[in-house]
């Protein structure tokens, strides 16, 4: 058994605002089986070296989402993290708190911007008092409607997501992937009566700021998918509202543009996107990029067979019956 | 080997210096890159973002040109190569592939599935190989540090694109090594340039793509490559922006991937566009110790 140990280095960091100026690593060694989780080596940490570490957690089973740390860079449940990849591949493990939240001590975070997001998303359904659900009664959905629900339950806020999404940290307004996709969630919901309200209300300075970088969905241990949905809700909400947002009229408007010759007119983009008043405050830019790139406001020659684009839009280009 | 090449929007226009490198590189490795004036754009992800199905139609278009030619296809855009992918393997959903076929049969367009999307990065690394690139260095690129930064679409979402690992990429780190290189490791590498939201929320963008090239300097980088030229845009063309988002200096100069690999096989830094770059590359260049060949 002893020969199958790994001795494993690792640097926790360790920090305490109100004591300590800066923050500090500190390095543990200890000799571990590879398929050790990274919580259990720093329980040990704590019982058998230094019991002055802080960290959270609960139910040591990827259940709880109470242990979501960064592990060498990445978001994860520490306690569903061995140790042999990480120390295979980086050579020891850096363990930090998640990012985009502040930190009360070494590994815990106050997850109060988190929580804030998801709490104004209204994570319930919303009913109309005038249209009562009638008790007692089944209310099914059929299968199609369920198939909807598939991912985004699985979610057990742990918040590895919205450490990972460079979004929040750009942003500290953006809602981040887990409001969305549980905004997805009620938007999806048959039985929900704000559906349309929650598209609205979501767009200005929420849905529209998402990258689609697909880092909350690398980053989440349960399988949700928060970029899809969010995705999801972006078809939705033009559907629901048309083009109306900056970011709506940007996708909107890129769908357009290359319509019309089968590739991308560069110089008419940020036209459809900002306005003649938004392509005033990016000329600057915009003489500056031209300089050494002349193209930009040139029309590219038409593709051949643009015509076979135009007719697939004209099939397909159309409020999705599915969606909304 | 000979591939369908897909330029995509922007190597043809405001990035042709891509188009130029990527030209000359696959000239002198024996790449046959055959061309298809037919390609439409890939809708570079607000397209997907609008109509997911049409996204998948326009895309699916392509990916039957190529098929119909008996060709793998060739992106040298992360965004690009996202796109088509995905194409593929939505098609893979029953629903989808009838509302696809649906537009495109009476179009006379028939798309069996069987075209894979491969990235320049992979055809270098995995096809072309490393030793063969290797023998072919006329100028190493001893001295300079550079940092790669991949592109979120050439990763993720990694089980859908079935990319090498998402996390801990290596294939362009040791692509920069055969080249003489030194590659630097960064956190950002793998994340996003703001490129995206550019035009939706400008600040928010420029500061993403600030504390990528922030983070790459702070690792020693005297330059970075991308093989994506939306990244590009981002970290070049608006970094003058980011500097003001991140309020330092970062004069970094920010290769697309095919004009690092060209610098290192001999190509002037005319053949590579190198002037076209808004962020001045000659300070980069004159960290290589080896003399440029005239």
């Amino acid at each position: 058994m002893a020969s199958e140990m790994v001795t494993a280095a690792f640097d926790v960091y360790r920090f305490d605002p109100a004591r300590d100026p800066a923050p500090r690593y500190q390095r543990y060694s200890l000799d571990l089986a590879p398929h050790t989780p990274v919580l259990s080596a720093l329980l040990k940490i704590r019982a058998e070296i230094d019991p002055t570490l802080s960290l959270r957690y609960s139910c040591r089973s990827a259940i709880c989402g109470s242990c979501a740390m960064q592990v060498n860079s990445k978001s994860r449940l520490a306690c569903e993290t061995p140790i042999g990849p990480e120390i295979a591949r980086h050579g020891r493990i850096v363990v930090e708190p998640m990012r985009n939240q502040p930190v009360v001590r070494d590994l815990v975070v106050d997850q109060e911007p988190f929580w804030r997001h998801y709490e104004q998303v209204e994570p319930h359904l919303i009913l109309d008092p005038r249209h009562p659900m009638p008790e007692g009664v089944a209310n099914p959905m059929t299968p199609e409607e369920v198939e909807r629900f598939k991912e985004t339950p699985r979610c057990i806020a742990c918040a590895a997501c919205f450490s990972a999404c460079p979004a929040v940290e750009a942003d500290p307004g953006f809602p981040g992937p887990m409001a969305l996709a549980k905004l997805y969630r009620f938007v999806v919901d048959p039985r929900d009566q704000a559906r349309q309200d929650r598209l609205v209300r979501i767009q200005p300075g929420g849905l529209w700021t998402c990258l689609r970088c697909h880092l909350c969905t690398e980053a989440c241990p349960k399988d949700v998918r928060p970029s899809e949905r969010i995705r999801d809700l972006k078809e939705m909400a033009i559907a629901a509202q048309g083009a109306t947002e900056a970011g709506s009229r940007h996708a909107v408007g890129f769908k357009e543009n290359i319509r019309e010759r089968g590739v991308l007119i560069e110089a008419k983009l940020v036209r459809q996107t900002s306005g003649v008043g938004g392509m005033l405050g990016q000329l600057g830019q915009g003489v500056r990029i031209y300089r050494r790139k002349p193209e930009i406001l040139k029309t590219p020659h038409a593709i051949e067979g643009a015509d076979e684009v135009e007719k697939i839009y004209e099939a397909l280009d159309r409020p999705n019956e599915d969606s909304g | 080997m000979k591939l369908a090449y897909y330029p995509g929007c922007v190597a043809q226009e405001s990035g042709k210096e891509l188009d130029m490198s990527t030209r000359w590189v696959c000239r002198t490795l024996g790449i046959e890159l055959v061309e298809f004036p037919s390609f439409s754009c890939c809708g570079s992800g607000f397209v997907d973002e609008a109509n997911e199905v049409l996204n998948v139609a326009i895309n699916a278009r392509n990916l039957a040109i190529a098929e119909r030619a008996g060709l793998d296809l060739l992106t040298i855009c992360s965004t690009c190569q996202g796109m088509l992918s995905l194409a593929n393997l939505r098609l893979t959903d029953p629903k989808v592939r009838t509302r696809v076929d649906g537009a495109l049969k009476p179009l006379g367009i028939e798309y069996r599935g069987t075209t894979k999307v491969r990235h320049l990065l992979e055809v270098l690394t995995k096809d072309v190989g490393l030793d063969a690139i290797r023998a072919k260095v006329r100028r190493p690129l001893a001295g300079l540090k550079v940092g790669a930064f991949y592109g979120c679409h050439l990763l993720r979402p990694a089980d859908e694109l079935q990319s090498e690992s998402a996390e801990e990429p290596q294939s362009f780190e040791n692509l920069l090594a055969a080249i003489g290189a030194e590659p630097v490791y960064y956190r950002g590498r793998v994340l996003c340039c703001g490129f995206p939201i550019q035009f939706v929320k400008p600040e928010v963008a420029s500061r993403i793509a600030g504390r990528q090239i922030e983070d790459a300097k702070g690792h020693g980088a005297h330059a970075m490559a991308t093989p994506c030229p939306l990244c590009h845009i981002s970290l070049d063309a608006y970094q003058n922006q980011a500097e003001k988002a991140v309020g330092k200096s970062l004069a970094m100069p920010v290769f697309h991937l095919p004009q690092v690999v060209g610098l290192a096989l001999g190509a002037t830094p005319e053949e590579l566009g190198l002037s076209r770059h808004l962020v001045p590359t000659e300070p980069a260049l004159a960290h290589i110790r080896a003399p440029a060949r005239a």
